[in-house]
């Protein structure tokens, strides 16, 4: 009787094997192929061009000392594109709420910014490279002791645009009276006096005042308060840009370059989850 | 139910008809165990039918069939594990190696891997096929596929080896390695096996022969019983023209017709011969005497001559329907 | 108990051989990488600037994707549709060749063996899907691994009902000669009517889309089984919905039930 010769059964599978990896590393080549042309165009003309709006502070202030979160943002992934930055001024944005009337097109530029929100509808028009930031209703929590039945909440409603009616609906069921501000500074003074229990705006208003180091800022929680990542926006089919500029901005969150901006526009951090709604209002 | 205790193989009064037409009729057939069975009949005369029915994979009219002592229409997946067949057409996977076709094999009749691993050993080096166990079949020659599929159905130990005429167009040295083969599992393991066939040198060294013809079962012995019972000495001539070719269908009342235009006289005596050609051997294109020989029994059974004969004859054979 | 071991490792011997001959097949493998190439890398790209966005709020079709990314979970359907209908060539190899004989006189039941070369089949055809999603990047679709593990669930389910199919197919060819028709007759038009290259506006109501689209289209595309596949998967990997979202998996397992049984009954028949 001869001695059984091994199984060699790795051998048996190399040759599938060999032929499974090939294919693999074929698809996986093809994945480098760029689909487009929109950053080959970009690149020859040597710019940048975004639309923005005039003022959506802190995202764009107008101020060339601090420009803002958004144009700064878009300075770095310009300068580690080999790019120059153009900003077209479009004073339509935000004053109108149908995109349709701000005319923009691909002409005037390739990235629109300064309060793009990131939502389904806007999916529908354009392709999104969110940028980190997200915005909602907030609210400002004196220090102190834990907090008691909130009896009067002083209210910003800002610029954004966020859902006025639901947060004045919710506030009068509730039996939460309203003291309107006018300025950023009066919620401060409001709850310094004692005149509010609590201060809300939305969230890029309070990230601009200076606060006591002890106050607490929270999320109006959701639901029934809704929170919107923001974006900017890029031309439905440009993918070669968007992925360009999204690898760069995946660079700039690694090397902490987008932090240190955020922290200058006090976008750091951002406000604190509320466990739910009983927790805010006591 | 009588208890049935007896190995082997058991054919009672089994028929099949296909679209109405009869082509296994009462069949009744007793094989003991460990021995080798020659059904020999020419093609379309059932023998495939009642491989297909002996291997489940086929349901008779009626009938019945026992395997080892199992009864196949209660219990088939028993009687499956204990039969192995190799068909007529080649039934290997020849994209894959001769060992991966085994184990494909084992894991269907579900062996454990280290019985898998022996047994492929085994099988492959009893048909010398252990050098080739890592090569695609595809390559093959057609006696080493055929090894290939004995070897397979060895995989799982039958009790019971059936075989549809596993020699067929392969040459003589490698039909001879087989019969060797099969030699030595009927000797060594005591494992029955019904071989069809239609080479008539083939099946002398068989234990039992059973001619079968038109679905009925002939005759059935061992070739020593057939030759004496049925053997006959045979003239085999062409007559020269129709004249005589009535003339002696009148002279001998049971000459039988042969495939092109050749007639078949049954020898008595030697005496007889000697008045056939006292009165015909002028009268003669061609004439062949064959002695006794189970190619002579078949002959005389069924009337019919076994196979398509070897090229001398198929000359003859043209030429004889040319002067038709 | 003791009797389920062989009978497992009879399953899984009929489901390794179809496994270990699809992945030497080089035929079978090129065509399964050069199908999504094509339709992704040439049509996808070629149609992308017809369906870019121009103007700030006016697109043609208000999908919130571009066409690479809407046009991929449809050629993943593609690839398992050739898959696993082409499979029936499989099958009728094993017949043609008197493979299917060897496995039928084994102890391993009818239903087991068409149950082992079909999920042999599902494998494969859940493979070459699977390998179109190493061309998600290139589409711009980010992937999560409970997003991948869900859509090759998906995808296994479709190819279980496909390469059913591709077995009854198989029973009713007697030849290999109508296998090029196959493709022609019924994978491409099942694939063009289900919503794959051009999408039916969810927005739309039923009367807007039959004035977009003539009647018999809408119709077409409304019956066909592929158009609920494509939309289960585009949930899972785009999250986007033409239908009921419910409607995709309940047609995916419909398929995978009604075709095994009818398999069945033709391989119990046999």
């Amino acid at each position: 009787m001869r001695t059984p010769r091994p199984i060699r059964q790795s051998r048996r599978w190399l040759p599938g094997a060999i032929n499974i990896l090939v294919v693999a590393a074929l698809l996986f080549a093809a994945t480098f192929l760029p689909p487009d042309t929109s950053l080959g165009e970009v690149r020859r003309s040597g710019t940048l061009r975004v639309c923005v709006p005039q003022s959506a502070a802190p995202l764009v202030t107008g101020d060339p000392a601090a420009p803002g979160y958004d144009i700064e943002v878009l300075q770095h992934l310009a300068e580690r594109l080999g790019l120059r930055l153009a900003l077209n001024i479009n004073p339509a944005i935000g004053r109108d709420f149908n995109p349709r009337n701000w005319r923009l097109t691909r002409a005037q530029c390739a990235v629109i910014a300064g309060g793009v929100v990131d939502s389904a509808a806007t999916r529908g028009f354009l392709q999104l490279l969110p940028t980190g930031v997200e915005t909602g209703w907030a609210a400002i929590v004196p220090p102190g002791e834990a907090l008691g039945p909130v009896g009067t909440a002083a209210v910003l409603p800002g610029s954004q645009g966020l859902d006025r009616l639901a947060l004045s609906g919710f506030l009068r069921e509730n039996g939460i009276r309203t003291l309107a501000a006018r300025a950023p500074g009066d919620l401060v003074a409001a709850l310094e006096t004692g005149a509010a229990d609590i201060a809300i705006s939305d969230r890029f208003t309070i990230a601009t005042l200076a606060l006591d180091e002890d106050a607490r800022i929270l999320w109006l929680p959701e639901p029934p308060f809704a929170r919107f990542p923001l974006a900017f926006g890029l031309w439905k089919g440009d993918l070669t840009l968007r992925r360009a500029l999204r690898d760069a901005m995946d660079a700039m969150g690694r090397d902490g370059t987008l932090a240190s901006i955020a922290e200058r526009y006090g976008l750091d951090g951002g406000p604190e989850d509320a466990a739910d709604i009983g927790e805010l209002f006591g | 139910m009588t208890p049935h205790t007896a190995s082997g193989i058991e054919i009672v009064h089994l028929s099949h008809a296909f679209a109405g037409r009869k082509v296994l009729d009462d069949i009744s057939l007793s094989i003991e165990e460990g021995t080798s069975v020659a059904l020999l009949g020419p093609n379309g005369a059932g023998k495939t039918t009642l491989m297909n029915i002996l291997c489940a994979l086929i349901k008779p009219d009626s009938g019945r069939v026992m395997l080892d002592g199992v009864d196949l229409a209660r219990q088939p997946d028993a009687i499956r594990r204990r039969i192995g067949a190799v068909f007529q057409d080649p039934s290997l996977d020849t994209r894959l190696t001769a060992w991966e076709n085994l184990e494909f094999n084992g894991l269907v009749y579900g062996l454990p891997r280290r019985e898998r691993a022996r047994r492929i050993d085994e099988v492959l080096d009893l048909v010398e096929l252990g050098d080739w166990r890592d090569e695609i079949v595809k390559g093959f020659s057609g006696g080493m596929k055929r090894r290939l599929e004995i070897a397979r159905a060895l995989m799982h130990q039958p009790r019971i080896l059936f075989l549809d005429e596993p020699t067929v167009g392969l040459d003589p040295q490698t039909r001879a390695r087989i019969w060797s083969y099969l030699e030595h599992l009927r000797t060594h393991r005591n494992l029955t096996q019904l071989i069809t066939t239609h080479y008539v040198e083939e099946v002398a060294g068989h234990d039992r022969i059973c001619i079968i013809d038109r679905g009925k079962l002939l005759a059935n012995g061992t070739p020593e019983e057939l030759r004496a019972r049925h053997g006959t000495s045979m003239i085999r001539c062409m007559p020269r023209d129709a004249e005589t070719e009535a003339a002696l269908r009148a002279a001998y009342p049971d000459i039988r017709s042969l495939a092109g235009g050749r007639l078949g006289v049954a020898l008595a005596s030697p005496d007889m011969l000697d008045a056939f050609l006292a009165t015909y051997g002028t009268r003669l294109r061609q004439i062949q005497i064959d002695e006794p020989s189970l190619e002579t029994v078949f002959l005389s059974l069924t009337g019919r001559e076994l196979r398509d004969r070897a090229p001398g004859d198929d000359t003859a054979a043209g030429v004889g329907e040319q002067a038709i | 108990m003791n009797d389920l071991i062989p009978l497992a490792r009879g399953l899984y011997g009929i489901w390794l051989r179809e496994v270990m001959r699809a992945v030497r097949d080089r035929g079978q493998l090129i065509g399964g990488v050069s199908r999504p190439l094509i339709w992704l890398l040439i049509l996808g790209i070629g149609l992308n600037p017809y369906f870019r966005g121009e103007v700030y709020g006016e697109v043609r079709f208000v999908i919130p994707y571009t066409y690479l990314q809407f046009l991929f979970p449809a050629v993943i359907v593609l690839n398992i549709m050739y898959t696993s209908i082409l499979f029936a060539v499989s099958v009728i190899w094993d017949r043609e060749f008197g493979f299917l004989r060897a496995i039928l006189v084994s102890p391993v039941p009818r239903g087991l063996i068409l149950l082992g070369k079909i999920l042999g089949g599902s494998t494969i055809a859940t493979a070459h899907g699977g390998l179109v999603l190493i061309l998600a990047r290139f589409a711009d679709i980010t992937l999560s691994w409970s997003q991948v593990g869900l859509a090759l669930l998906l995808m296994f389910g479709l190819s279980f009902g496909l390469t059913s199919f591709g077995v009854i197919l198989a029973a009713r060819v007697r030849s290999f000669e109508g296998f090029g028709v196959f493709s022609n007759t019924i994978i491409l038009p099942l694939y063009f009517c289900s919503s794959s290259i051009f999408p039916l506006d969810p927005s739309l109501t039923r009367a807007q889309t039959a004035a977009l689209y003539p009647e018999w289209l809408v119709f077409l595309v409304e019956i066909n089984p592929i158009t609920y596949a494509v939309d289960a998967l585009r949930g899972v990997l785009i999250n986007f919905h033409q239908f009921d979202p419910r409607l995709g998996p309940a047609v995916i397992i419909g398929l995978a039930v009604a075709f095994f049984f009818i398999a069945w009954l033709d391989f119990r028949r046999r």
